[in-house]
Order: structure tokens, then sequence, then C-alpha cells
């Protein structure tokens, strides 16, 4: 779920001539990562998100997200803090999910179930599981550390950086390497394909609208294809805002009484 | 019919000749297309069958049932790969053990033809627990094999922990393992258990690896059958090989029934083949059938040409008159037999109308070839091979024997009867305690590795066959869905809902279509007051779903954990898995792991929270196979330790009974599915199926025999010995607790066709023998040698020569080698004490006309 694509485009624009052709592929990888989860100080979005199994059947589910930066002038681009708060199907409205995304150690996740009056914290452990039964990980969600893998360039054409990234622990993760076509002008990564140890291609998450907001070109909607059961999630994203200006909403306390305000 | 036999006497060479270049060309035929498939694509390849779902047609309902609902619910056929450890402490939960665990899982993975995603294995499910104060952790049971003694023991208790997995993956001691590796097809089950095994084959560990589930069953079946079509059947025509050439003294002589039955048997299997008919378990059993009956009528032929051709010194005489006294009841009994078998092709089964079919033409074949190829056979032979015929030169002849018989017969008539009588209330009480059952993983002999695995698994597991319970609303969700949505929508009165319901009626009552539309006209809403209308809608299809989702109601999943603690309850399931224990195991783990905390939450929306928290886990997938994304229908997973049909039988009755005394908050079908479950029906359609065509096939010989005979008395006098051997062979049956299964079944259908034999040669023989003497009395003595000696040698060579069949690991092979020899033996014996004692009785009525005759 790479949202909150973020790019100073006319800041790309001025500057793209001079550096595509030297960028190494840290840099490349570095502000892949920066567009994807980084641009403005904080952002919402509402989203809807439709499971679609591969007998066809469809789920959906409504949710807003909020994103902080925690230190949005550091240089340090890591620490990150999401709410993500639930409207639909019916039954589930006001389920809310609070991430702490960090640097170097593991998040913090916390659930809210309402009609349980329950706040749970989630155990810091695998971070490669399903969002709410979607065919989207929770760490598509805040965003992969790119020091948790090795990048590589395989290949430059003339609109896609093509990076390979294989894990630095193998154990971590069900991939054994990711491939990412990484768009030149915008340095969104429109197409993520998977690799399992065979070698085969069994996950591919590809990016099929793009606008741009606030200044930012931002990817409107996206789509997770699960190749060996043959569903996929699509998520489309509506009234995304950069720099809304979100308090510091994003604690336990705020689980239980969501900030409406924004919200809606 | 004679006519066929002087041509053959006439051109022996030829008709050999013709008959070897016939058997060629079937050969070939059946193995040009394997062999060159891309040369012979005209001709079918053989194609081996060993599903018995293939019992059913394909267009049966309760098969489309199945595999609709396996499709639906992403519920595939399952290997299943139990891994036990008798000696270590902590039994297989030690590192060494977990490590060829995760190994062997991972290898699973990379088969082709396995379902990666669904296994069931250690790595491969997910933990649900407590960690630590108000945490929660989703994590791979064992994501990498563990290290220490304790991190072993860990998973084991985790795992112990959760009812998806107690006695499902971990044996309920906690000291054994099982994996569940789906597949595509069952078709490839076999291939898998192999790939599976080779691999097992490279630990050094002390554990032992055990694989079953019906789908490696039948698929090894198949294998397993076809070593046996060319062990049993050619040991069996050695046995009687040997035997004939004890009693006829010429190797040269013997071959030629050899002949018929190799050229019968190549005939008809070919002639199955090249139409296109797959080998089935059934149809694997056809050269097996064929052989007594092929050879059945040449040893009458070779019995009678071995003891008078002294009186002719000539062959060809000598067979004029052979064929002449044997050529009727050779056609009768040939047409009786086909008649019986024929009558299989009106049973419900198809396997079983083509069984039926081809053995009743390999029955006419062999027949035509008896008649032609033995006469033509012994004419190529030279005159002086003769010299010693004659029985004084048989080592074995039972003269003596059958000299005593006879007259014993007549003085003691009454005294067989009787004690024929008292044997037919054993039988029947022996008939009224048959046990109709079958399980094809019993297919196999007790000491072989699926039944060792089968019963290793099911004493340390919940059970190894998988029956699925589907329910529904008798009134379907969407009725619900669309009530909701209609007067939503009339209520709201707007533009908007105007439209909306116009769209509704409009895509027939799509869901998502509706939906789609709706969000369009949201998004795309041209003022606040718009989008608002438009929402509204959106929240009102929100509810409309959400009254569809009936299996996200409390009371209603409440409801079916009660059904599932009775039928555990009756001790005959040894587990169920099933949407209630996803929603406890989930909320008890959100409470602190508490055991009271297992239960349904109290409203829907908990219910629906519970099962959201669920699909944050690796395999948020796993929901589907209970019940589907509308929560409009659920499937209950029964795990059975028997698959024996009786006890599915039971299963299914409990469930019936419970329904009809409970009521469900909402009324709901049950309906079931599973191949455990599939095998139920097509017994019970062979058992109706194979009654009918047995009373068929017994009027219809009955029928005959009156028409050979010109009597209806001596027609049912013909039918005593079948009817005393099938009530004495189904009486030992019952009388032992052999269940009545497949091959059992049909067995009713051989001794029809193999039992009347014996009577039609006795009776016609009598009969035409009782026109030269006086009274019954002196006829008994011509009739107790040359006629009652063919039976007799007739009865030894079949009936010994089938024995071989018992060596067999396959215990269809068992029963049939068993119950043909026994048949033979009954019917030998019937027919030569009870006619014989008959007719002293009835003498007046049979022979009333005497005189005429001549």
């Amino acid at each position: 779920m790479k949202f909150f694509l973020g790019v100073a485009a006319i800041l790309l624009l001025g500057t793209g001539t001079a550096q595509a052709a030297k960028m190494s592929v840290d840099e490349i990888v570095d502000k892949a990562n920066h567009v994807s989860y980084f641009q403005g100080e904080d952002g919402r979005a509402s989203v809807r998100m439709v499971i679609t199994d591969a007998q066809g059947r469809k789920r959906s589910r409504e949710f807003t997200i909020l994103r902080k930066d925690v230190d949005p002038d550091g240089a340090d681009e890591g620490e990150q803090k999401f709410y993500v708060y639930f409207s639909r199907p019916a039954d589930v409205d006001k389920t809310a999910f609070l991430v702490w995304k960090h640097v170097g150690a593991d998040d913090d996740r916390w659930l809210y179930l309402p009609a349980l009056d329950l706040v749970k914290r989630i155990a810091a452990s695998d971070e490669r599981t399903s969002f709410v039964g979607s065919h989207y990980f929770y760490e598509d969600v805040s965003g992969r550390n790119p020091e948790e893998d090795h990048h590589e360039l395989l290949e430059e054409t003339d609109d896609y950086y093509i990076l390979k990234s294989v894990p630095v622990d193998p154990g971590s993760v069900e991939f054994s390497w990711y491939k990412n076509y990484i768009h030149k002008a915008t340095f969104i990564p429109v197409k993520t394909e998977f690799f399992d140890a065979k070698g085969r291609k069994y996950r591919e998450n590809s990016v099929e609208k793009v606008e741009t907001i606030d200044g930012f070109p931002t990817v409107m909607q996206s789509r997770m294809k699960d190749l060996r059961s043959g569903g996929e999630t699509v998520q489309t994203f509506l009234d995304v805002t950069y720099n809304v200006g979100l308090p510091d909403v994003f604690t336990e306390r705020y689980l239980r009484n969501p900030p409406r305000r924004y919200l809606k | 019919m004679q006519i066929l036999s002087e041509a053959a006497v006439r051109r022996p060479k030829a008709a050999m000749i013709l008959a070897a270049l016939v058997s060629v060309f079937f050969v070939v035929g059946v193995a040009a297309p394997s062999l060159w498939p891309d040369r012979v694509s005209f001709l079918p390849a053989l194609k081996v069958d060993t599903d018995p779902e293939n019992m059913l047609s394909p267009h049966e309902p309760v098969r489309v049932f199945h595999n609709d609902r396996k499709a639906e619910y992403g519920l595939n056929d399952i290997i299943v790969v139990g891994v036990i450890d008798k000696n270590h402490e902590s039994g297989v939960f030690n590192p060494k053990t977990l490590a060829h665990v995760y190994e062997l899982t991972e290898y699973a993975k990379g088969i082709e033809g396995v379902i990666e995603r669904d296994i069931i294995a250690p790595s491969t499910v997910d933990n649900i627990e407590q960690a630590g104060l108000g945490t929660v952790s989703f994590e791979w049971l064992m994501k990498t094999p563990p290290d220490t003694e304790e991190a072993a023991q860990a998973v084991s208790d985790k795992a112990g922990h959760i009812p998806f997995l107690n006695n499902t993956l971990v044996s309920d001691d906690g000291k054994s393992l099982a994996l569940y590796v789906p597949i595509v097809s069952k078709d490839i089950s076999y291939r898998v258990s192999q790939s599976l095994r080779e691999k097992i084959a490279t630990f050094d560990g002390e554990e032992t690896y055990h694989i079953t589930g019906l789908p490696v069953a039948q698929d090894t079946f198949g294998v397993e059958m076809f070593i046996q079509m060319a062990v049993s059947a050619p040991m069996a025509m050695v046995l009687i090989f040997l035997l004939m050439w004890l009693f006829f003294q010429k190797v040269s002589l013997v071959v030629s029934p050899m002949i018929v039955a190799m050229v019968s048997v190549i005939i008809t299997m070919g002639a199955l083949v090249m139409t296109g008919n797959t080998v089935h378990i059934m149809s694997s059993m056809i050269p097996v059938f064929i052989m007594p009956i092929a050879v059945l009528d040449a040893v009458h032929i070779l019995s009678d040409f071995f003891d008078r051709y002294p009186a002719f010194k000539d062959r060809r005489k000598t067979l004029e008159h052979v064929m002449g006294e044997l050529s009727k009841p050779m056609l009768f009994t040939t047409l009786t037999t086909a008649a019986g078998f024929g009558s299989l092709a009106f049973t419900p089964i198809p396997p079983v109308q083509v069984f039926g079919i081809f053995i009743a033409l390999g029955v006419v074949l062999a027949w035509f070839l008896t008649i032609t190829l033995i006469p033509a056979y012994i004419m190529l032979m030279r005159e002086d091979k003769f010299g010693d015929f004659g029985l004084e030169h048989s080592p074995v002849n039972c003269g003596r024997f059958l000299a005593c018989l006879g007259p014993f017969t007549y003085a003691h008539a009454k005294l067989i009867l009787a004690g024929v009588l008292v044997l037919i209330g054993v039988a029947a009480y022996g008939i009224s305690k048959i046990q109709i059952n079958d399980n094809p993983v019993k297919w196999f002999t007790e000491s072989h590795d699926i039944r060792v695995a089968d019963r290793e698994l099911n004493e340390r597991f919940a059970g190894t066959y998988m029956a699925y319970l589907e329910l529904s609303p008798k009134e379907p969700a969407a009725v619900h869905v669309d009530k909701t949505l209609r007067e939503g929508l009339e209520e709201m009165n707007t533009p908007a809902a105007k439209e909306a319901l116009a769209q509704w009626n409009e895509s027939g009552g799509d869901f998502d279509a509706l939906r789609e539309y709706v969000y369009g006209r949201s998004d795309n809403a041209g003022s606040d007051s718009e989008w608002e209308a438009w929402d509204n809608i959106s929240i009102l299809i929100d509810d409309a779903n959400a009254a569809g989702e009936i299996f996200k109601d409390p009371e209603l999943l409440r409801a079916l954990s009660d059904v599932q603690d009775y039928l555990v309850g009756t001790g005959r399931v040894g587990k169920i898995n099933a949407l209630p224990d996803i929603v406890k195991t989930v909320h008890r783990e959100l409470f602190l792991g508490e055991e009271e905390a297992f239960r349904i939450p109290d409203t829907r929306a908990a219910v629906a929270q519970t099962l959201i928290t669920y699909q944050n886990s690796h395999r948020p997938d796993d929901l589907w196979h209970f019940t589907t994304p509308a929560y409009d229908k659920t499937v209950l997973w029964l795990q059975l330790k028997s698959g024996d049909n009786k006890d599915m039988n039971e299963v299914v009755a409990d469930v019936e009974a419970y329904f009809a005394t409970h009521d469900m908050p909402i009324a709901l079908d049950h309906n079931w599915f599973g191949l455990t479950y599939i095998n139920t029906v097509w017994q019970a359609k062979m058992v109706s199926g194979m009654v009918s065509a047995f009373l068929g096939s017994f009027a219809i010989v009955l029928a005959m025999m009156a028409v050979l005979f010109r009597s209806i008395l001596w027609g049912a006098l013909c039918m005593i010995p079948l009817t005393v051997t099938i009530a004495f062979i189904y009486g030992i049956i019952g009388l032992v607790g052999k269940d009545y299964d497949m091959p059992v079944a049909v067995l009713s259908s051989l001794s029809l066709g193999l039992a009347v034999d014996y009577a039609i040669h006795f009776l016609a023989r009598s009969r035409e023998m009782a026109a030269n003497y006086p009274s019954w009395k002196e006829t008994i003595g011509p009739v107790f040698g040359e006629p009652a000696r063919a039976i007799t040698r007739n009865v030894i060579v079949i009936g010994v020569g089938f024995l071989p069949l018992l060596a067999a690991p396959l215990v269809p092979y068992k029963t049939v080698g068993f119950f043909i020899s026994a048949i033979l033996l009954f019917a030998g014996i019937a027919s030569l004490l009870i006619l014989p004692a008959t007719i002293k009785l009835l003498e007046k009525y049979l022979f009333k006309k005497k005189g005429e005759t001549s």
C-alpha cells in the first residue's frame, strides 16, 4: 500500500536531468521510499478497498488513514505514526489501528475493537501478515525499511529503474527477493513483483492511477494480486490531502475516542 | 452350434491362425495408442481410473454438489502425513525431528500439484496467543525449526491450545504430528506420496512417517491393481493348467483351454480399452472373472473327450459325439452366465454397467472360442497322442467316490433335502446379519503401509477421514438482502433512491454492480446534498449486505456450536472444525487467553470484529474454508476415525435426528459432501442396484431354463443349486462378519452365472440319459459317471485354481478369489447332491412324459 506518494514534482523536474544518469542504487531506493511514505508533514486519505477472491467474490472495506511524521524536519526518515479508522462494513465501524513505525526496531501496533470495548497491543513480530483480510500486508501499509534489503539495479530503461531487492535476513520474510519498477520521473514504484525461493513470481502490486495533489504526484489506485490463490485487492484513494496540520491523535486514548474532525 | 465346431474341425489351422491374428490385433490396438500416442491418436489410450467417486455418474446430484462446494470453500483432497516417534520422551517434538518436519514441509511446497498456501504444518499455520499483558500475538507456529528441547515442546503446547490444531496437527497426547498436504486432484496423490516418501527416506531420525488418506488409498490401489492383474491372473492360470494336466495327462491337450482363456481375456480387455472405456477398479477384475468361465466349458469338452476317446479311437468321431452331447448345455450355460452379468447393465452405477456388459461379451466370446478352438486344437494333435486316454489312465478320476455318491443321493434323498433346509435356515440367519459396508482404505491388507498408517494415525488424532456438512438457510440470504434493500430504498424515496432501485432491478440483483454504481455516483456528486443522498444509499447497501450475513449472528453460531458438541458427544466423530471455533479462539486470546472467554461474543458486531482480527493473520483466507465471504452459508469439517460407510451412515443419521428434534434460530438446510460421504451414496445405490439386477437376471435365467427344458418344473429345478449356493455364500459372509462391499456385491452375478452351469449340465445330461433307462434309479449310475466327473473336475480345477488370489495384497482380489472357489465348491456339491435327491422325490412329475422324449 504505497500511498501518500508525495513527490515534489516541480523540484524533480528542475533537477531531473542532472540526477537521472548518475544516481546510485541507494539514492534511488531512498528517493522511492521518500516519495512513497514521507512527503508532506502529514496526510490523510479515505481508502476504499475491494477484495476479490479467485471465485470473483467481493468484500469491501472503507477506512480513513491519518499519517504524521514524528520529526518532519529531521533527516532521518523513519519514525512515523499511522491511525487507521474503519467505517465499513457497518459491523466493524469505529474499529481502529494505531501504528508507530520505528527505524531499526519493531513497530508498535495497537488494535481497538469497539464492540468488545477492547484495546489490544499487537505483539511486535511479523509484519507480513494480512491487513484486515486483504492481499496487502501490514508492511505494505506502513512501508518496508530500505535497510532490510540489499538492493541492486538490474536495468535502467527510458522510464524506469528496475531494482532487485534481496532480504538481509531471509528467515524474516516469505519472499526470496522482489523486483521494483521505479518510475524515473516521479520515483513512484509502479510495479513490485515478489518471487519465492523457486524463482516463481507469486505476488504483484501495480499502481493504476496517479494524480498530482497539493503538488505531490499521488497514487490514487493500486492493485495487489496474489498469483497463488488468484485473488486480488484493489484500493482506491479518495480525498487525499497533505499537510493537514494533524495534532497528536496517535495515542491509545484516541483509539477509544476517535478524532472525528480529521476522519470525515 | 455344431456347425461352428464342424467348421473348425474341418479347417483347424485356419481357426487357430484367425484367433491368433485377432488377438494380435487387440494387443496392438491397446498398446499402440499408449506407446505412440502421436501416431495412433485415432485410438483411445489406456485410461485407468481408480476413483470410487466415479461409481457415480458425473451428473449425479450428490457429486455435482460435492464438486461445487469443494470449489466454493476451496477444500481440496488431502494427503495426510503422520509423524510418530514412540521412543522419544516428547515424541516428535524434539529439535531434530522438527527440523525434518520443517524440511519435509518445504519440500512438499515444491511438489507439482501441491497447494502450497493450504498446507497444514507447524511452519505454515498461525498461532494466535497472549504475548504479555494487553498484547496479542499472531505469528507462525514454528517459523523455523527450534534449537532447544524446550522450544520444541513449546510448539506442541501452543498447537495443543488452539482448537483448530489440537488433535488435527498435533495429537491429543502432544507427542505426534500430522501434516495435511492438499493437492489439486486426487489422481496425483500416488505420485505426490511417492515423492514425499523419497524425501522421507533421506532422514536419519528415529521417527516414523505414515502416509494415508482416502485419495492416497484410492490412487495407490490403482497402481497396485495393475501389479495384481499381472501377478494374480497368471498365477491362477498356471495352477489351473497344472490341475488340468493332472487330470488329462497331456500338456499339449490342456494348453488348449489356456489359449481359449487368454484369447478371451485379450479380446475382451482389448475391446474395453479400444472402445474408450476406462479400466476401473471393477473392470480390472474382468480377466479374473472371465478366466474361470472360459475354462469351464473347455473342461467339460476335454473331460468328455478324455473319457470317450477309447470308445471311438478316432478324434473326429469322438469330437462329434462330445459336441453333440455338450453343445446345447454349453450354449445355455453361456447364455445364462451372459444374462447374469448382462443384467448389471441395468444397475445405476456406470463402472458396474461396463463390468457387466464386457463380462457378458467375454463369456459369449469364450463360448465361441471353446466350441471352435478346442476341437480345432484337438484336430491338430496327432492321433497317436490320445492312445492312453480314458478313465483307467487318469490318476485322479474320483470314479469310486462318484459311484458311491450317486446311490447315496438316491438312498438318502430326504435326509439330504432336510440337511439343505437346515443349512438354508442357518444361511438365512447369516444373511440377516450382513453388514453393508465398504472403505477404500480397507481394500489393502492389514499389513499394508496404508492400513498401518490408517491405524497409527487414527489412534492418535481426531481422524484422517473428512466429511463436510454444509448448513444454509432454508430461505436464501439473497431474499433478506433484497428485502432490506427494497424497503430501505422505498422508504428513502429520494431521486437517488429511485435511481438505485431501478439499477438494482435492471442488474437482476447484482450486489457488487449496485455498490460500484453507488460509489461512482457518490464520488462524482455535484453537491453535498447529492453526495449525502448517495452516501445514505451506500450505508443502506451495507445494512442489506449485513442482513444476508446470517452466520455472523451470535445466536446462530452458538446453535452451531451445540450441533458440534452433540456430534462429538456421540463418539462417532473425532472432531469438528467450524466457524464457531475460530470466533471462540480469537475471542479467548483477545481476552487474556482465559478459558471463560472461550465463547461466542454477544453481539453481531463483536463477532464481526473478532473475525476481522482473525483476518490479520498470515492465512486470512482460511476463514473461507468454513464460510463464504457473504457469510450466507457455513460448513462443518468433520474428522472421522473410520472411513467405513456404516460409520459415516450413523453420523448422517445422528445429524438427521438432531435437526429433526432441535429448532435452530433460523430454519437451516443441511447437506453433506466429502469423499467419505460420497462413498456411502454409491454404496447405497450399488446395494439396491445389485438386488434388482440379481432378481431380474434370476427371472431371466429361470425363463431360459424353462425354455431349454421345455418345462417350468425342470427350469425351477435348475435354479435350486444356484439359489442354495447364493444363500450359503451370503450366509457365510453374514456369519463371519465380512462386510458386504463392492466385490462381494458383484459376486452375486458370478454365482448366478457359474452355479447354474453345473445344474444345466447335470440336468441336461440326466434327462438325456434317463430316456435310455426305465427309471431314475437306473439312470443314476451313468449320470454319476462322465457327467458328474466333468462337474467334479471343473470344481477342482477352477476352485483350486483361484486360490492364489488369496495371496494378493489387495483385499478385493482376496475376496473374489475366496468366493469364486467357494461358489464353485458349493455349486458343485449342490448340483451333485440336491439335484439327484430332488429328482428322486419328484421323479413321477419330472419324467411323466417318459418315452416320448427319445
